[in-house]
Formats: C-alpha cells, sequence, structure tokens
C-alpha cells in the first residue's frame, strides 16, 4: 500500500508566544503546492472546543483530518450540563498520540502543530509533529519559523509581556519570516487565547512591509 | 406463577416488561455484605463490612484503589468484580496515556454501565452479579456513583447497597443534608455509624470493617487498622441495631462467594 | 392476560396462532410502566418533557438526565429501561459521527430516525437477542426543514408526530396535547403546557419522587439541543403546581 511520503498543499510556519494571562498564534493564510503560491485563503489558525487555539503547518489536508479527529472527539465529550471540558493540555497529549501512532504506522499525518489555551488559571502552549514529538514550552515555532523566528521569540519573551507587546513581537517575527521565506505572503492571522475572553482569532490581514533596505542607491 | 417461564434467560421479556434475569442479579447483589459510601463538597469515603468466607480464612477484601483519584467498593459477586475492577483500572491508565490527566468519573461509570447493558440483551453472557459505588474526585469535584447490573448507574450524595444495607440507608437518609459541609473526620464517623448498622449481631471490628478516603489533595487510600480501631472505639458500645424492623436481608451464609 | 402460558410469548421469534409477536409487545410493556416522556413539535422548535422517577432522595440533583443530545442539534428524551435506552442512543451517535465524516454535514433526524429504528428492528428478529425495552423522541429545528418530530418504538416502528406521549401517563398527554393549538404555539409556551401535563400525570401517591427535566431545540437555542432555561422552567413548575392545587380544591379532576 502506497502511504503518504510527501505533503501535497502546504501552509508555512506557525508561531505560537504565551503573555501574561494568555497565549497568541500566528500563521500566514497561504497554500503552496510545491512553490506555487497555489491558495491565497487557507485558515491555519483554528478554535477546538471552547478553549483551545489549534495552528497547523505542513500538509493542509492532513490539518482539516486532524480537526475532525478533535470535533470528533469533543462531541463524545458534550453533555447537557457542561460544555467539553477537555483542557488545551489534554488536547495536546492526544495529538500527540495520534501523530505518533499514525507515524508509526508508516503514515504520518504531515503536520507540524501548535497548540495553546487557556484553563482554570493554567496557561498552555506546546508543539507537536508528524513524528509525535512533543513539548511545551513558553515560545513555539514551526517549519522554517523554528530557525529564523524562534530565537526572537526567546529573546523577546517574558513574564509579564502584555497581549499587545506579545502581538507586537509576533508580527515582527512575521515580517521577518516574510523577508526570508519564500513560502509566506504577508496575509496573516493572529489568535489569541485568554482564560476571561476565551478564544478570539483575527480575520486575516496584511502586513505592513518595507523594502526600502533592498533598493541599492547611488 | 408464571415466573419461572419467564425467568430463565435475560433474553426474554416477562408480560409485565421485566427482566427476571437481571433482577436475579441484583439479588445478587443484595446477597453481597454490605458497603456504603457518602460525600462532602471535597471528599469521598467508601466503608464495607468484610466478610470471612471461611474460619481459616482472612476477611475478603471489598474495597479496591483504581487509580489517585478513584476508588470502588463492591457488593456480589465478587470474581465479577474483579473483572471490572481490572477493566476500570485499563481505562484510567489509557487516560493517562493519551490525555496525560485522570479519567473522568463520570465517563468510567457511563462506559461501565454500557458494558454492564451489553450482557443484558445477548442470549449468550449473563448479566454482572456485582454492584458497585465508585468514588472518584476529579476536575469537576468530589463523586459518588452506584452502578448495577442493569446497565443504571446514579449520582449520589449518600448511598448504601448489599446485605442489611436498608437500615444504613435510613441512617444516611437521616443525615445526608448536612454531609456537604462536613469534615473529613465526620465523615469517616457517619460511615462508621452507618456500617455498624449493617453489621447485626456481628461487632464491627478493625478487621471486618474496611475505609477508604479520597478527595482534594487526598489520593485514594485506606484508613489504616489500629486508625479505624480507634475510631471505633471513640464511638462506643459494640453491635447497635437501631431499627431492625429496617433489616430486609438474611445474614450471608458462611460459603457465601458474595462480599 | 391470553398470551400467557400458550407457549407463543416466550421468543421474538415465534408468532402466535393469529399473528402477534408477544415478546415485542412485553418489551412495550416496559415503556408504558416508565415514567412519561412527552415530545411537542409547535411553530418555532421541538420541547421535550421528562417525568425522572428518583429511586431515593439522596440522588443528586440534575444527574442521570432521561434527557440527551446525538451530535449537538438533535435531542433525545427517553422512556423505558434507562441502559437500554443509552446503547441506542450511543448507536445514534455512532451514525451521526459517520454521516458527519462522510457528508460533512449534520444528519437529518429524519435519516437518523430510519437507521435507528432499522437498527431496534434487528432486535426483534433473532432468538439469541431482544428487542430495545425504551422507546425515543427525537427532535430537531432546522432553518431548512423547521421542527421534526420522531418516536421510535420497541417494535422498530418510527412516525413522525406533531405532538407524542410515552409512559405511565400517556393517555392523559395525548388528550392534553390534542387541544393545544401547535402551529401557533411558541417553545416557551409549550414549555409551560408540558409542565403542566407532567406534573397533572404524575401518581404523588403511587409513585416516587420526581425531577422534571425540560429540554428544547429551537430557532432561539441555534438549532443545538439545550436544557430549557433554568429561570423559566422554575415559572413553568411554579405555574402547573399552582394549577393543580386550584384542581385539587375544586375537585373537577376528571
Amino acid at each position: 500500500m502506497q502511504r503518504t511520503q510527501q505533503p501535497i498543499v502546504t501552509g508555512t510556519s506557525v508561531l505560537g508566544i504565551k503573555f501574561d494571562g494568555g497565549v497568541m498564534v500566528a500563521a500566514d493564510t497561504l497554500g503552496s503546492y510545491g512553490s506555487l503560491a497555489r491558495f491565497r485563503d487557507l485558515r491555519r489558525v483554528r478554535q477546538a472546543g471552547e478553549y483551545t487555539l489549534l495552528g497547523g503547518s505542513g500538509d493542509y489536508m492532513d490539518f482539516e483530518a486532524m480537526l475532525e479527529y478533535v470535533d470528533e472527539l469533543l462531541l463524545e465529550d458534550t453533555t447537557l450540563d457542561a460544555p467539553p471540558s477537555y483542557t488545551p493540555r489534554e488536547l495536546h497529549q492526544y495529538l500527540a498520540r495520534i501523530y505518533y501512532n499514525k507515524r508509526s504506522e508508516f503514515d504520518p499525518l504531515w503536520n507540524q502543530l501548535v497548540v495553546g489555551g487557556v484553563r482554570d488559571g493554567d496557561v498552555f502552549l506546546g508543539y507537536v509533529d508528524l513524528q509525535g514529538t512533543h513539548y511545551e514550552d513558553e515560545t513555539v515555532a514551526t517549519g522554517y519559523g523554528s530557525y529564523i523566528a524562534r530565537p526572537l521569540l526567546r529573546e523577546a519573551y517574558r513574564d509579564d509581556l502584555t497581549e499587545a507587546e506579545a502581538r507586537k513581537v509576533l508580527e515582527d517575527a512575521m515580517r521577518v519570516l516574510f523577508y526570508r521565506d519564500a513560502r509566506t505572503i504577508n496575509r496573516i492571522q493572529i489568535g489569541v487565547a485568554t482564560e476571561a475572553g476565551g478564544i478570539d482569532i483575527s480575520e486575516p490581514f496584511e502586513l505592513e512591509t518595507d523594502w526600502t533596505v533592498g533598493i541599492r542607491k547611488h | 406463577m408464571f415466573r419461572t417461564m419467564f425467568d430463565s434467560d435475560v433474553t426474554t421479556f416477562s408480560p409485565m416488561g421485566r427482566l427476571h434475569q437481571i433482577e436475579y442479579a441484583q439479588e445478587a447483589v443484595k446477597q453481597g455484605g454490605a458497603t456504603l459510601g457518602l460525600r462532602s463538597d471535597e471528599h469521598v469515603v467508601i466503608a464495607g463490612l468484610l466478610r470471612q468466607t471461611k474460619k481459616l480464612s482472612g476477611h475478603q477484601p471489598k474495597l479496591f484503589v483504581i487509580d489517585d483519584h478513584m476508588a470502588v467498593s463492591i457488593a456480589g459477586l465478587t470474581a465479577d468484580a474483579r473483572l471490572l475492577i481490572k477493566y476500570m483500572r485499563t481505562e484510567c491508565l489509557n487516560n493517562k496515556y493519551v490525555f496525560d490527566s485522570p479519567l473522568q468519573v463520570a465517563t468510567l461509570v457511563a462506559d461501565l454501565a454500557d458494558k454492564a447493558q451489553s450482557h443484558t440483551q445477548d442470549y449468550s453472557s449473563r448479566p454482572y452479579g456485582v454492584g458497585l459505588l465508585v468514588a472518584g474526585y476529579d476536575k469537576s469535584g468530589p463523586h459518588l456513583f452506584e452502578t448495577s447490573p442493569s446497565g443504571s448507574a446514579y449520582d449520589f450524595r449518600a448511598q448504601a447497597i448489599g446485605a442489611r444495607s436498608q437500615s444504613a440507608r435510613t441512617y444516611l437518609e437521616r443525615h445526608y443534608e448536612t454531609f456537604a459541609d462536613a469534615s473529613l473526620e465526620e465523615l469517616i464517623t457517619h460511615a462508621l455509624t452507618a456500617l455498624r448498622e449493617t453489621a447485626g449481631d456481628t461487632e464491627l471490628t478493625a478487621e471486618n470493617a474496611s475505609i477508604m478516603i479520597v478527595g482534594k489533595d487526598t489520593p485514594a487510600h485506606e484508613l489504616a487498622a489500629d486508625d479505624i480501631a480507634a475510631r471505633l472505639a471513640a464511638l462506643g458500645g459494640g453491635a447497635a441495631a437501631e431499627d431492625d424492623a429496617a433489616n430486609d436481608d438474611d445474614e450471608g451464609t458462611n460459603e457465601n462467594p458474595n462480599a | 392476560m391470553s398470551s400467557i402460558g400458550t407457549g407463543y410469548d416466550l421468543s421474538s421469534t415465534t408468532y402466535s396462532p393469529d399473528g402477534r409477536v408477544f415478546q415485542v409487545e412485553y418489551a412495550s410493556k416496559a415503556v408504558d410502566n416508565s415514567g412519561t416522556a412527552v415530545g411537542i413539535r409547535v411553530s418555532d422548535g421541538v420541547v421535550f418533557g421528562v417525568e425522572k422517577l428518583l429511586i431515593s432522595p439522596m440522588l443528586l440533583h440534575g444527574s442521570n438526565r432521561r434527557v440527551s443530545t446525538i451530535g449537538r442539534h438533535i435531542g433525545v428524551a427517553s422512556s423505558g429501561l434507562v441502559a437500554d435506552a443509552r446503547a441506542l442512543i450511543n448507536r445514534g451517535n455512532q451514525e451521526a459521527n459517520a454521516w458527519k465524516s462522510t457528508y460533512g454535514e449534520e444528519i437529518s433526524v429524519k435519516v437518523l430516525t430510519e437507521r435507528l429504528a432499522s437498527f431496534a428492528q434487528v432486535y426483534t428478529l433473532y432468538g439469541g437477542v431482544r428487542p430495545f425495552g425504551c422507546a425515543l423522541l427525537l427532535g430537531s429545528w432546522t432553518e431548512a426543514a423547521g421542527p421534526q418530530l420522531y418516536m421510535i418504538q420497541p417494535s422498530g416502528e418510527a412516525y413522525g408526530y406533531f405532538g407524542v406521549a410515552v409512559g405511565k401517563g400517556k393517555a392523559a398527554c395525548k388528550t392534553d396535547i390534542e387541544k393545544l393549538d401547535l402551529e401557533s404555539m411558541t417553545c416557551e409556551e409549550a414549555v409551560v403546557e408540558i409542565a403542566k401535563m407532567i406534573h397533572s400525570v404524575h401518581d404523588s401517591d403511587k409513585d416516587k419522587e420526581y425531577e422534571l427535566e425540560l429540554s428544547w431545540v429551537c430557532r432561539a437555542s441555534g438549532g443545538r439541543h439545550q436544557l430549557v432555561p433554568a429561570e423559566l422552567r422554575d415559572s413553568a413548575l411554579a405555574i402547573a403546581t399552582a394549577e393543580s392545587s386550584d384542581d385539587d380544591s375544586s375537585s373537577d379532576d376528571d
């Protein structure tokens, strides 16, 4: 049987960072077909249940399949008296098990995921990938971003980072990625999870860019 | 009088729409040694009256730890209970593996009930002959459930099942409204007092009384024998059958395989 | 009962000489002996009410619900053997999941009813199994199809209804429902009517205490099945209780 050997339509970097009281996740909306910028409006920052943000890079169809798995899980957990009770931390572990299981069947879901959310005062941010590798950290970045953006996020991170500061850090890092990663567009979404406000994912918006640095002056 | 025609297997309804095989399985629970449970807003206590099946044997255990956050007590066929306990422990371990968190008590109880139901609709199996009191503490707080061979499960503030449990239930019904705010110490005292109601002529001792506790910041654990002895001493005065009239069951025979 | 002792009523694989399958009828008795469940279909949704008989005062309020949900959009009220109902509802959730992953949209209550009815019917065909001892009321509301209400019986029969009642008090409830103008009624009004019905059929002398469960799936709930908000439930209960004490004093009860 032929199993998944490569991703087809792909999304590039997803970034995540914690701030005081919440987490924030960013990704652009491009779906690349190889090097072709094929789809311009693929939403890769999503909500799972009431409390969790999921960002995914890699194969877009696998990302959607994963969202369905999570939705089915949450459906089982729905009762008339209480909303689904799975925490972001639990969903992170669940996804890690699914991804490790799939890779052990030599049929991986070709993604790198960022999982973030807040529940009962527990601010969580974590990473899962197609091999089942998973960890929790104050900052997370996938794909190209793990080389270029992650050091920037680490440098900027503080315990008492405000939401506004976190947003600036992510926008700056996304801008750097747009300059250096050939699989991006400057149209991004930012998702925020806080205890009080639940989940809020922005509509796509354009980053301001400045190319003057590249213009040779005589 | 037609009962015997309709009671020989679990796939036959009686003309009244009853399933006698399930009711007989529930009878096995009633014959089992008494066990009870009660909960406050922070803790759950379960207690059981242990039986000695043979003179030279020890007392049969009735209370079992499932996981750090869960324990059960059983009434009915011990062997069936062991199977269910193994299932519950496995499910808790699986949840730990998949979600890195303790399994929600209500979820496990629902699965357990579904498992019991599947044994009531198929000619090739019999219903489980055991009732459980499931005590647990999870992110939605403390819980005390009863499961039965019929596949139903109930969410209680306090409950007693097994032989002579009616007298314990009478005691619990009189006091349950005070349990929500009760301290752990008070819960244990109530548990022992109620358990004594089920003991009949037998004196409640540290050997035949067993108690488990689980709750907020309190992993499931058994109360030590000398702890029980001390509390029994503090309660004073041996067997106290307050209202024998309420007792609805005979004492189990010594050779009874039920716990 | 003429069926008893003839030997034609011990298995659902046996017909009686007059063409009846008694085991299926006996399974229906399990439903007739159970607490009443009512569902009515009004202009803007479907409302369910269940008389949940309480086996002990020490039970937690709001536990062991007899109303539940399939998917997020189909409300189910059950009557009969609770464990059997749950088994059927679990099957319903599997069907709903399978439909959604195949077609990417929610299963309709009509299709779900047909599938569950077929599933239940199979349990009336063979010797190794017994029929389900429960009836399910299923309801939904969508913008396109409006309110929909169905009922599945132990026999595997299923029909659509404007209003339906099962369990001990079904006869009286049916009479009450027939008096209502369902077309023009709203869910909020229906909640009160159901509370009154169930309160009046509850036999407080013969039966244990009961808890009234009320749920709806309607325009206001966005097509999701939800418990009726606590305030509305309490006020409906208050009206029902007040009216029945009036009845008692004037004793014009039927």
